[in-house]
């Protein structure tokens, strides 16, 4: 256990001394590239603001929906009822003919 | 980055420019902050990943997320931070890790690993990019997480607060990290020990 311990300490040393040796400055064109996309993408502020509002209003728009019919449940019921009984003229003049 | 280059470039005044929507100050960030995203996006890069594609996803979250740095740290340590926390998001993404095996090392790489395991003494200079490559090997075979502190802690030699500064982590959660991970590589070390070099 100590020896492979020891062993990883000495690869990373070594590993340490490897010289860096790739460019670190930006390809051509990337910099151009990315701040391009960047400059055009809508700015963040106003669409997550448009995100959050268009949320609520969804939410709202439900809870609104959900309670007009719960609320308006029983005169619709009692209408689907009464639409039975409701008077019929076709049907009383062929009864009567 | 050096204090003189810093000192040359006016960030707080890009800053403002590109918050005001220009693009040349825009382009001049990227340019000034490549080198410190394309380090952390090299050191925590993950299999099948264009290190291009990381840098630049980085750089597109720094300017969404402009708004939002309010000075409390300096700039290239939020960035730092964004570009350590994209790359945790990628590595975290790639579910199965390779097995390790002698067979897919190269004749280097074979060679330092031979030398670690049987002698005690240091890699010879020479070998330290073969090095480096056989440690970018095991390091792929840890969790992402644990990946990510080791290589903080022992190539990068970072303290617990640097890292816990770039993570978001405590300190505590790095050090199970890094017990873990050490674990983990010392038990990759005993199988490697016991099967034959092919």
């Amino acid at each position: 256990m100590k020896n492979s311990a020891s062993a990883w300490q000495r690869l990373v040393v070594a590993a340490r001394h490897a010289p860096d040796t790739v460019d670190e400055s930006a390809p051509f064109g990337f910099s151009t590239r990315v701040a391009a996309l960047a400059m055009a993408t809508e700015r963040p502020g106003m669409s997550a603001l448009m995100n959050r509002l268009s949320l609520r209003a969804l939410g709202v728009a439900l809870a609104l929906m959900i309670f007009s019919i719960a609320a308006n449940y029983s005169s619709l019921s009692f209408s689907s009822d009464s639409d039975q009984d409701s008077f019929d003229p076709v049907a009383d003049v062929l009864t009567t003919s | 980055m050096s204090d003189d280059v810093e000192a040359a470039f006016d960030l707080v005044a890009c800053l403002e420019r590109v918050r005001a929507r220009d693009q040349v100050a825009a382009r001049e960030l990227v340019e000034h902050l490549h080198p410190l995203v394309i380090r952390i996006v090299r050191a925590h890069l993950p299999r099948r990943v264009a290190e291009e594609d990381l840098s630049q996803e980085v750089f597109m979250k720094v300017f969404t997320r402009l708004g939002q740095y309010q000075g409390s740290v300096p700039f290239p340590h939020w960035v730092s931070r964004i570009a350590v926390t994209t790359c945790i998001d990628h590595l975290r993404a790639q579910k199965r890790r390779p097995e390790f095996r002698w067979a897919d090392l190269s004749e280097n790489e074979a060679d330092v690993l031979d030398a670690v395991l049987t002698s005690e003494n240091d890699v010879g200079a020479n070998d330290a990019l073969a090095a480096r490559e056989l440690v970018a090997k095991l390091l792929e075979q840890l969790k992402p997480d644990d990946r990510l502190v080791i290589q903080m802690l022992d190539l990068e030699q970072k303290t617990l607060l640097e890292i816990s500064q770039l993570t978001g982590w405590s300190t505590t959660l790095i050090k199970v990290r890094a017990f873990r991970a050490r674990r983990k590589l010392q038990k990759l070390f005993e199988q490697l020990q016991r099967k034959e070099r092919s």
